[in-house]
């Protein structure tokens, strides 16, 4: 986070450029850098493969890399694409990226100290995707450590920045696989290259049997930009905040029926929290109620019916 | 005559159908016309055109017909299919007959109505499967293990198994109990021209089902007829079913003062309601020197026999239990007041007798004419017994 | 006597048909505590099977629970419903005379591995064959625990029982593949601490249309655990999963007749065999149809 302020710090360009120009490979002096991130299985691969593809068609040296292999599905997936009439390093040095294309709004984030300060562009899908390590902690109602920034957070830091909630367009489209594409299309509005070209090549990527509402979406991702630039409303862009339950606002209590526990041990040694102990009759009592999570686990294992956890809500405890 | 049910009288209804009939199929018939509406059987001579006759008839009334993979299997589906509130039965012989032993003693602890059929053929083991005998008397009494009820009918005709086996029907849904029903390979493939009698109030026949609230309802808290109400799954009273002693409640228990009454008034449901049980045929024990004792198909040979013996002069009387267990001791006591010799008469080596010689009162003789060889015993046989035991040529 | 109301499938089981489930009421509360000993898998068993008949909406009154002689033969009593604890080896019999005459009721079977697949083997691999539309249920804790921990079907190789002083030297029966084979039309397997996926096997099986075989891997503490020096009852408990292999079903999988406990867990077969009583009563209404032709 501390980088990204630097960088906000840096930028002195107003949020939103109204004058447009596309970036052109002919015309450039330096290759054109876009980043694309997100997180395995939302088809980070393909959006820069199309977009290595298109260079390549129309005769700019290419350059893609990416970095997936640890990712598995839902873990970080990121590709470097550098374009133009000369391209050296595969890489994009941190601060130079023309295009930063996120297909989940946390890595969007994570990466946008590699926009150029000064006129990099942050287009990002605003699915989030909170990852198991973001709720370690087990009690109900706990803080999730899901990055809490808004897309007014990111105006401030970055030249232009749109917010698309690409996923639910392209679901209401018929297929949220698509929502890559939709991000295609609203790529497609910083390049200079011809909409043929782009449908072409996303035509031959896709499955044949989605190339239909591919190409909407691409159409879609397109409007979506243009009519925001031009400050016309449009669809898609609503931000809801993370959904977290109130902290406590549920909790559950845990009662033993000690008659009928016979001091198997189980729920002693099963419980994660470590919270149960036997008495000196050999009886579960619940020691550190403070600690119970209301997992369940000892409920479940219980083999004598004794142990049950029922929520009760802060009302009731009030 | 109070004790004597409306067997030899039956009197046959207008429309009642005078057909050709062969034992096996009259019980197939008598039970579809009690409503039976299961069974559940093995394969076993000579009982197996039971099954037969019944997988054609079940199906045409909308019943069950199951052939199980075992003999226990089958008593034990038919107990299931009775719990489920269907009239149901299973018929065997012999070796089945002893396999299905301990689920039958299950049916009489658990009081679960129900009918089995054995077919007697010759043993023991597998014995002579299609030889007539009559070697499973004692077994159908003391057959499975612990102290236990037990209703055994014994029909003498092809009609009266008919009759009988609805019978049995009706007296299994009335006392709550598995009603054995005992014939011999000779009666089961006997072929007769018989006038089906009518068994309408044997199918009209229906257990006691449990009425008011679930939560008063005890399962095995008897009626005045010793009979507790039943409870059928689906009607909201879920209760426990099973074979370990139970107090009132339906729970297991092994205090000596709940088991006491209990055990009693199991042991006792069947005298309470002898006078529904208790049937026989008397030919002229009241004045009768010598008393015949036979059943089933050696009934028949000792009716002949007796009535060539009074023609001859010879005051012999027969008496043919049909109730077999529980014995009609009173009655057979009380017709037999002026008998001074017994004959008992059985296709086996002697278990007919030992009841004899328990039911007698004053020290009359009893003798026994035993045939075990698989052939039945004809009324030459029987008159020789009674001139040999009266000391005649 | 209609059908059975068709169970949801696994997609239809919803958050609420799994949650708000109170075990108390589906328990005859009189009897608590129950008779087994501290630590016993059938316990944890029980409480699957009811939370799968309370996410399938199952009307008490119109389960049917049929157990047989054994430890597993007394977990039904404690459940409130139509209950039988019926012979040994015998409660698939009773049950398919049960369900033939009253296909109206879900008709569980509670058996255990000796009273399942040895003196009710026969009864078993028939049920299974004629995929009549019964859950049955095998609590498989590797010995007769009632009568003193005698060495059954299931016990595996080298183990110690009262029957055999000097370790097992008999090979066990893989109950699963027993059923599969004699055609079982849905089979699977879980160890009891897989408590929610035992629940939602037994509430698939509940809902298959046919002869569900599902068997439970528990833990007798007290007779096996301590003669075999097995641990305490949580160690045993966290030791099954690493005796079992949770996987799909494997048919190239080498046999270990004598290491049984590498077993896989998990839905093994899912089949679409012709229901038994769906059959029969087809053919009786073809039967009386007949009939009334030949009547008229």
């Amino acid at each position: 986070m501390t980088k990204i302020n630097k960088v906000m710090k840096a930028t002195t360009q107003p949020a939103v450029r109204t004058a447009v120009e596309k970036l052109n490979p002919d015309t450039a002096k330096e290759p054109i850098n876009v980043l694309i991130v997100g997180v395995g299985g939302q088809g980070v691969i393909m959006v820069s493969k199309v977009l290595a593809q298109i260079c390549q068609n129309l005769g700019y040296q290419v350059k893609q890399s990416e970095v997936h292999g640890m990712a598995k599905r839902g873990g970080v997936v990121f590709s470097h694409v550098r374009f133009g009439q000369n391209v050296w390093s595969p890489t994009i040095p941190m601060g130079k990226a023309d295009v930063l294309i996120a297909l989940e709004w946390a890595e969007g984030l994570r990466w946008m100290n590699y926009l150029r300060p000064d006129t990099g562009i942050f287009i990002a899908d605003t699915k989030r995707i909170v990852p198991p390590f973001a709720c370690r902690s087990r009690i109900l109602g706990a803080d999730i450590g899901y990055s809490k920034n808004t897309p007014s957070d990111v105006r401030e830091k970055v030249a232009e920045a749109f917010a698309i909630d690409a996923t639910e367009m392209a679901t209401k489209a018929g297929n949220e696989r698509a929502a890559n594409t939709l991000l295609l299309g609203a790529l497609s509005t910083t390049l200079s290259f011809p909409d043929d070209e782009w449908k072409n090549v996303i035509g031959k990527m896709v499955p044949p049997k989605t190339i239909e509402v591919n190409l909407a979406v691409f159409d879609k991702g397109q409007v979506w930009i243009n009519r925001s630039r031009k400050g016309e409303p449009v669809e898609g862009g609503a931000f809801v905040p993370l959904v977290q339950p109130e902290i406590n606002s549920v909790r559950t209590e845990l009662s033993i029926t000690p008659e009928w526990c016979k001091g198997c041990d189980i729920c002693v040694k099963m419980c994660p929290e470590r919270c149960l102990v036997l008495n000196k009759d050999q009886v579960a009592e619940l020691a550190e109620p403070e600690k119970c999570t209301g997992c369940h686990i000892c409920e479940w294992l219980c083999p004598d019916f004794a142990i049950s956890l029922k929520p009760i809500h802060q009302e009731a405890v009030a | 005559m109070t004790v004597q049910q409306n067997v030899a009288q039956a009197t046959p209804t207008i429309n009642l159908p005078t057909i050709n009939l062969q034992g096996n199929h009259a019980c197939a018939l008598g039970a579809v016309a009690a409503g039976c509406r299961f069974y559940a059987g093995y394969p076993i001579t000579p009982s197996s055109e039971v099954a037969e006759r019944l997988a054609k008839e079940l199906p045409k009334v909308g019943g069950v017909f199951l052939q199980m993979e075992d003999e226990i299997a089958s008593i034990a589906a038919t107990l299931g299919a009775s719990m489920g509130g269907v009239k149901a039965m299973t018929a065997t012989s012999g070796p089945g007959f002893s396999l299905k032993q301990e689920n039958l003693g299950y049916g009489m602890k658990a009081e679960i109505p129900c009918v089995v059929v054995n077919v007697m053929r010759g043993g023991p083991s597998t014995g002579m499967p299609t030889r007539p005998a009559q070697g499973d008397l004692m077994q159908a009494r003391w057959g499975t293990h612990g102290d236990h009820p037990v209703v055994a009918l014994t029909p003498g005709s092809v009609e009266e198994i008919y009759q009988q086996t609805a019978r049995a029907f009706a007296l299994s849904e009335k006392l709550r109990i598995p009603v054995i029903v005992l014939f011999d390979e000779s009666l089961g493939h006997l072929e007769e021209t018989i006038t089906l009698p009518d068994v309408t109030e044997y199918e009209n026949t229906i257990r006691k089902w449990a009425t008011g609230k679930p939560e008063d309802y005890k399962p095995y808290k008897a009626d005045a007829d010793g009979v507790p109400p039943m409870a059928r799954p689906g009607d909201g009273y879920r209760v426990h079913t099973t074979g370990l002693i139970v107090a009132e409640g339906g729970f297991p228990t092994q205090k000596a003062d709940v088991v006491a009454p209990v055990m009693k008034r199991l042991l006792d449901k069947i005298e309470i309601n002898n006078d529904l049980v208790e049937s026989f045929e008397d030919i002229d024990c009241q004045d009768a020197e010598v008393v015949v004792v036979a059943l089933g198909i050696v009934g028949r040979s000792a009716k002949k026999a007796v009535r060539e013996l009074r023609q001859q002069g010879i005051k012999a009387g027969l008496f043919r239990p049909i109730t077999l267990w529980p014995f009609p001791t009173k009655s057979f006591r009380a017709l037999t007041k002026k008998a001074k010799y017994f004959v008992v008469a059985e296709m086996n080596a002697g278990q007919l007798i030992l009841e004899i010689g328990a039911a007698k009162v004053d020290k009359q003789s009893v003798s026994g004419l035993n045939r075990y060889d698989g052939e039945p015993i004809s009324p030459s046989l029987i008159k020789q017994a009674v001139k040999e035991v009266l000391g005649h040529e | 006597m209609n059908e059975q109301a068709t169970l949801k499938s696994k997609e239809d089981m919803t958050q609420d048909d799994i949650r708000n489930f109170e075990i108390r009421d589906y328990l005859r509360l009189d009897l608590f505590p129950h008779f087994m000993c501290p630590g016993c898998g059938h316990g944890i068993a029980l409480r699957a099977l009811l939370w799968a008949i309370h996410a399938q909406g199952i009307d008490k009154d119109k389960l049917a629970i049929v157990s047989g002689i054994g430890c597993s033969g007394r977990v039904g009593t404690y459940i409130d419903a139509n209950t039988y604890h019926t012979t040994h080896g015998r409660p698939l019999a009773f049950a398919t005379g049960l369900k033939m005459a009253r296909p109206d009721l879900h008709v569980v079977v509670i058996t255990g591995d000796g009273d399942c697949l040895a003196i009710g083997g026969n009864h078993l691999i028939h049920a299974a064959r004629r995929n009549l539309d019964i859950t049955c249920l095998m609590l498989n804790n590797e010995i007769y625990g009632m009568t003193g921990g005698q060495v059954s079907p299931t016990t595996p190789a080298d183990r110690f029982t009262t029957t055999t002083p000097a370790g097992n030297m008999e090979p066990v029966f893989d109950a699963c593949r027993l059923a599969e084979a004699a055609g079982a039309g849905y089979v699977g397997r879980e160890v009891t601490i897989h408590l929610p996926r035992l629940r939602d096997i037994i509430a698939e099986g509940l809902a298959y249309k046919g002869f569900s075989f599902i068997e439970v891997m528990s833990d007798c503490t007290e007779v096996n655990g301590r003669k075999n020096d097995l641990g305490s009852s949580p160690e045993m408990v966290l030791g099954q999963t690493r005796a079992m292999r949770p996987s799909e079903y494997d048919n190239n999988v080498v046999d270990h007749p004598f290491r049984p406990n590498s077993m896989n867990t998990g839905v093994l077969v899912r089949s679409n065999r012709p229901e038994y009583g769906t059959s029969y009563r087809n053919m009786v209404d073809k039967v009386q149809a007949l009939q009334q032709k030949g009547q008229k």
